[in-house]
């Protein structure tokens, strides 16, 4: 078997301290890997462009750090030609929802066995800060992204778990950077699922984010257990329904929530066919 | 188009050669379209610029490809109906022959009436009644003659009715039945010998039959065919496969390549395998997508940001699609690089019927180079070699676990921010390909060394400039070298250049790419002229006397 300390490289991340990046590496090198027992030559990270995609020279398996938005078209690629291979696409939220968002459709639909990790920290932070498709809309004098004193952003929000949902992905769970032995879990049940699985992770940028943010989101969080009731937001007049991760309308439901006001954390839907 | 390609089937299974290019428009359905069909008896030929013998069966749509279709006072027309007619000048031998009438006599409908063309067609030609019968159960495409046999039959007893006798074709030197396919077939299937497993792309014209052979045969459970949604995601997938230790390919056109650049240039700096292929069209932008031009070369050469050496390949015939292609995957396999092959429209969609040897032939096929033992130990991705070629692990090998990136790496493939690094990991991916310049059967030569007037021309222009100097008894005087390899660039080339007082580059594009990128390359002679224009109407004949002779004189 093989043991958790052989995941890692010896190389040094560039990673800010105190980003969300480190629980994604160790997640995945000291639990999900080790936990599944998975064989380091058996496993492939492909990743783009972005904090987070650094990630490819840091775990010791097959890694290859790719172009900016095309991890989820090489993972497919490489899938196809050796099914043996465990698979795992990473990336940030520039990657997966901006420039290679015409992507994710299309592995949705085609349900390759590849397990999609986008780490949200709704900003580019690589580049200093500027606007991503997830950074919140907020009115100038309410506390903007530190780097958007000035050029705050004006489009809504893309709500990739949403999307995800209604494009059908048959696995959608979203994490939080700050419980990595959640996270792990996540991945370990997103990588044992058959088929194309998408896991959204909130994290926070401790650069380029106003520090309330992830505070807020962390504050807010409330984990989706099967069975047990949902979290609703404090504005929501609806009854908490019971959390049924095979229910794809449920699921969307809880998708519609904005992320800001409940963020779910937990298997959002689990497809029975693979 | 049917009626040319069943012509085309019938003298192919009684031994004659042939070449037919196809005229189309954008229409999504009907609308303009035409073949060219030229026989011959020893070797598949480029067509005469005009026709000895004209079918039309609608002169309105005739008119919009008259430019590629013309007539001389020589030719024979037969046509339909005499709608339109006064839109075209018509030589004297041109009969009204009621094609739609006739079979609408026998079968109600008129759809059958290029059978019947068929039928007054193969009279004229006198291609032998037996073979017909025998050819018809050997071919399914054939098939379709027996159920009209009435319609056939009918269209030889035209015949009678014109002031006109058989042609008669020359028999054919041998008559042993030719194999027909176009330039894309020829590409798939070279592909399958070559050993490629995973098709990936995505439709456009004119390539959309490299695609549509490949997933007839991967499809099939033989491979991974997967129709992307876009050609950056072609590209992409090719590389994923290509990295799990499959022999990958992609094939597009120029819009195509655009979007698969920087997929390109990874490939290249990541040292993955792949094979493009570029079935080239009019550009720039969508040009015009069902016409040939040879105006991405620079694109092939040179396309994508930083230095990213690329080996680039052009065939001028359908047998050199085949043949280049396994090459493609054999350079491509061994110095881990991508391949970019050049075929455009014309080539790629004109029928030949030739003999099938080049298809059974024996191909030598590299494979990628992978670990000895004594590596295990401590694997190094981009482990700088003598010939600078690492060896590569498959994605899934035990014992050689790498990290790759299209960052500028060290050899053990993790990231670098040296400048010694960079300029080192250059060094080895410029020189690997050197060898490649030594590969002189790359680059055809025809006609006597001796000579100090030449042509350099690429692709399938080359066939245009062979005939033209054969048509014009110059053989002796002119020799013509076709580089199959153009880049890196072979010394066989600058050699053959180097032995020339005149000096003459013929290529179908605007900015006259090849001659520039010699002449970025080699010291050309000081009498050097270019032949260079914008493409789709192809080459013909008459256009290239006047700069071959000049360069003869």
């Amino acid at each position: 078997m093989s043991q958790a300390s052989n995941y890692g490289t010896e190389v040094r991340p560039v990673w800010c301290p105190g980003c969300g990046n480190f629980a994604l590496l160790s997640a995945l090198t000291k639990k999900a890997l080790p936990n599944l027992g998975m064989p380091r030559h058996q496993t492939l990270i492909v990743s783009g462009i972005g904090c987070s995609s650094r990630i490819a020279a840091y775990i010791n398996t097959y890694g290859f750090n790719s172009l900016h938005g095309r991890a989820v078209v090489i993972a497919q690629g490489a899938k196809l030609a050796n099914p043996e291979l465990t698979v795992i696409a990473i990336g940030g939220d520039g990657d997966f929802f901006s420039i290679g968002a015409g992507h994710l459709p299309h592995a949705v639909r085609r349900n390759v066995d590849v397990t999609c990790i986008m780490m949200n920290n709704f900003v580019y932070a690589l580049t200093k800060g500027q606007t991503s498709p997830t950074t919140p809309y907020q009115q100038r004098g309410e506390g903007p992204f530190l780097s958007l004193q000035y050029y705050p952003p004006v489009d809504p929000v893309l709500d990739m778990v949403s999307y995800s949902v209604s494009t059908r992905a048959s696995f959608i769970a979203q994490g939080i950077s700050s419980d990595a032995a959640h996270l792990a879990w996540l991945i370990e049940e997103a990588i044992k699922h058959e088929g194309f699985s998408f896991v959204n992770v909130l994290t926070p940028c401790v650069t380029f984010n106003p520090p309330q943010l992830f505070k807020t989101i962390k504050e807010r969080a409330s984990y989706l257990r099967e069975g047990e009731p949902v979290g609703l937001p404090d504005s929501s007049t609806e009854q908490p329904w019971l959390h049924d991760p095979s229910n794809i309308t449920l699921a969307l439901k809880l998708a519609q929530t904005p992320v800001l006001q409940k963020p779910h954390i937990g298997i959002i839907f689990r497809g029975k066919e693979p | 188009m049917v009626l040319g390609s069943l012509l085309q089937r019938l003298a192919a299974s009684q031994g004659y050669f042939s070449q037919m290019p196809r005229y189309y428009g954008p229409q999504i359905r009907g609308g303009a379209s035409g073949v060219k069909l030229s026989l011959d008896t020893t070797r598949a030929s480029v067509p005469e610029d005009t026709a000895d013998i004209l079918v039309c069966f609608n002169w309105e749509k005739y008119a919009e490809l008259e430019q590629e279709l013309p007539l001389d006072a020589e030719s024979t027309v037969f046509y339909d109906s005499a709608d339109q007619k006064h839109s075209v000048s018509l030589p004297e031998k041109s009969f009204q022959v009621g094609f739609s009438e006739t079979v609408e006599e026998l079968t109600g409908a008129t759809s059958a009436k290029n059978i019947v063309a068929l039928g007054l067609l193969s009279r004229i030609l006198a291609l032998s009644e037996d073979h017909l019968k025998g050819a018809i159960p050997q071919d399914e495409a054939l098939a379709l003659l027996q159920k009209n046999e009435l319609a056939l039959n009918s269209g030889k007893r035209l015949l009678l009715q014109f002031p006109f006798s058989e042609l008669k074709l020359s028999p054919p030197r041998d008559s042993s039945v030719k194999i027909i396919l176009h330039g894309n077939a020829a590409i798939a299937q070279g592909a399958i010998r070559a050993g490629c497993r995973a098709f990936f792309g995505y439709p456009i014209t004119p390539a959309s039959e490299v695609m549509q052979e490949m997933q007839d045969y991967l499809g099939e459970g033989n491979g991974i065919f997967l129709q992307a949604e876009d050609e950056i995601a072609s590209a992409g997938l090719a590389l994923g496969a290509s990295i799990a230790g499959t022999k990958s390919m992609t094939a597009t056109t120029g819009p195509g390549l655009d979007l698969m650049t920087e997929m390109i240039g990874l490939a290249s700096s990541a040292e993955i395998p792949v094979v493009v292929v570029d079935v080239q069209r009019c550009g720039p932008a969508t040009g015009i997508p069902s016409k040939s031009e040879q105006s991405d070369l620079n694109h092939a050469i040179y396309g994508g940001h930083g230095d990213a050496p690329r080996v680039v390949v052009a065939p001028h015939d359908v047998e050199g699609c085949y043949r280049l292609l396994i090459e493609s995957f054999n350079i491509s396999e061994y110095f881990q690089t991508p391949v970019i092959l050049l075929s455009d429209q014309w080539l790629g969609q004109t029928t030949v019927a030739t003999n099938s040897d080049f298809l059974t032939r024996d191909y030598s096929t590299s494979q990628r180079r992978r670990l000895r033992g004594e590596y295990r130990e401590r694997y190094h991705r981009y482990e700088l070699t003598g010939d600078c070629i690492s060896p590569m692990a498959f994605a899934g090998d035990e014992g050689s676990i790498y990290q790759s990136t299209g960052l500028t790496h060290s050899d053990n493939g993790r990231p670098s921010f040296d400048f010694t690094t960079h300029q080192r990991m250059h060094e080895k991916r410029w020189h690997k390909l050197a060898p490649l310049r030594d590969r002189d059967e790359l680059v055809k030569v025809f006609g006597r060394e001796e000579c100090s007037k030449g042509v350099v021309v690429w692709g399938p222009s080359a066939q245009f400039v062979l005939e033209t100097v054969k048509d014009l008894e110059l053989k002796d005087e002119v020799k013509v070298c076709i580089p199959e390899l153009i880049h890196p660039l072979p010394r066989r080339l600058t050699s053959f250049v180097n032995s020339l007082e005149k000096l003459l580059v013929a290529e179908m594009n605007y900015s006259a790419q090849l001659y520039h990128y010699l002449r970025s390359q080699i010291d050309l002679p000081v009498d050097t002229e270019f032949y260079a224009r914008a493409g789709g109407l192809p080459f013909s004949r008459k256009e290239l006397f006047g700069p071959i002779v000049k360069l003869a004189r």
